[in-house]
């Protein structure tokens, strides 16, 4: 969607804040929010394309404003209300008036040691082979689809070229919306000159891993 | 049952917006005090996932793996083929990484510019202005205007590479071994290697001989 979190290419965004102190956790509550997450009994139908998009889903001013991990609270929050897990009432007191049912049970600390050497893995098998290869010219689509996708504003319409093939991956425009679905991925190149003005001249490029029903041939 | 509709979640969003505590940390509290009774959260697991992030998972990986590829050529050149497979031999657990190599003539930098991917498996926590907005808008438009607020001035003649993470893959950026270390082992190369040489916003690492005993 043409939302507040395609953020590429944007600008007037000033300096950035490059003498942070180099810590995990500047406060003890981002802390908080990530072991929440990491220990929580996830609704069964919940993915990582579904929680991305409920965050670009905050409403703009608090997306560009709210600290990050706060951000994950209000999404968080969101995805629970809309799952029929909590009520607002309930967010807003911290007493829950229900239990859900169907959830697995909570994690126990013991468990933490298996799942923290566990990454998840989204490469799939499909039938269809890729309709690119590596060295084609292609051309990222034009316009944006609603909903959820990956396809960032400042690559559609521009010409890039196919550097590498990932096998199939999935589809996170699908998934967000509760479908598996897989699609050949692949690492498109850009000319930093084909994607703005002011990059006339230089050799630099950008790269980006970009789904196939997101480019065209050229 | 997850109602999967954009126009349900930007309402429910308002909806937070006007009733939870304006202050985060409350904020949490509440959630985190409503997960516990309704039997989806166990407090020693946060306490213990915590400890994880805060300790354990941390850019000491990242530059492990650096400082391997720096003594071993073999390995390197496996890391480059199929970076995932390599930092396995490590005993770090990841499936998706591609590690990306600065040269004399080549400067690589790492962003999301959609969300903020992070390889945190082997660089642990990102720091915050990886995650902010000036950061994400403006490294693919002006790497080099970037780079210069961290300090690293590049020649016209060092092509730029930026790497937008949109899918599943993740970054590492290889910096360069500093001339001088010809001796050093693999332990202490590693000390040398910082957070931001493995994100792209640090290229030379020869000032930081002197402060690695």
């Amino acid at each position: 969607m043409d939302g507040i979190h395609d953020l590429g290419g944007r600008q007037g965004f000033g300096t950035i804040n490059v003498h942070e102190t180099e810590v995990p956790f500047h406060e003890p509550w981002e802390a908080r929010v990530l072991g929440i997450v990491r220990a929580m009994s996830p609704a069964a139908d919940w993915n990582i394309d579904w929680f991305r998009h409920c965050r670009e889903l905050i409403e703009p001013v608090d997306y560009l404003t709210r600290p990050y991990f706060d951000q994950w609270v209000q999404t968080y929050a969101a995805m629970l209300v809309n799952s029929d897990i909590a009520t607002v009432q309930e967010l807003m007191g911290g007493q829950a008036t229900s239990r859900p049912s169907g959830l697995r049970p909570p994690m126990s600390p013991a468990d933490v040691s298996t799942a923290k050497r566990s990454e998840r893995n989204f490469e799939r098998e499909i039938k269809e082979p890729p309709v690119f290869k590596t060295g084609d010219s292609v051309r990222a689509k034009s316009h944006g689809v609603s909903g959820h996708t990956r396809l960032p504003a400042y690559v559609r319409g521009r010409r890039g070229r196919v550097e590498a093939f990932h096998g199939a991956h999935v589809f996170p425009d699908a998934n967000a919306r509760g479908e598996k679905r897989a699609e050949p991925l692949y690492t498109v190149g850009f000319d930093a000159a084909e994607l703005w003005p002011e990059a006339k001249g230089r050799r630099d490029r950008v790269f980006l891993n970009l789904w196939e029903s997101y480019l065209e041939r050229d | 049952m997850t109602r999967h509709d954009s126009d349900i979640i930007s309402h429910i969003h308002q909806d937070l917006h006007s009733h939870l505590p304006s202050e985060p940390a409350l904020r949490l509290k509440a959630l985190e005090s409503l997960l516990v009774e309704k039997a989806m959260v166990d407090p020693k697991t946060v306490d213990a996932w915590v400890e994880v992030y805060s300790d354990e998972i941390g850019p000491k990986r990242g530059a492990q793996v650096v400082a391997r590829a720096w003594v071993d050529p073999q390995f390197k050149a496996r890391l480059l083929e199929n970076g995932a497979a390599a930092v396995r031999e490590l005993g770090f657990e990841g499936n998706h990484l591609r590690v990306v190599e600065n040269t004399a003539d080549t400067h690589n930098i790492v962003v999301c510019t959609l969300c903020s991917c992070y390889p945190i498996w082997l660089l642990g926590m990102s720091p915050n202005w990886y995650k902010m907005a000036a950061y994400r808008a403006r490294v693919v438009r002006d790497p080099r205007g970037v780079l210069d607020e961290f300090g690293v001035g590049l020649t016209d003649e060092i092509q730029v590479r930026v790497w937008d993470s949109t899918a599943e893959l993740r970054y590492l950026v290889l910096p360069q071994r500093p001339e001088g270390t010809e001796d050093w082992e693999e332990s202490r190369l590693a000390r040398l290697v910082t957070r931001n040489s493995m994100i792209g916003t640090e290229r030379d690492l020869t000032g930081r001989i002197a402060e690695v005993v």
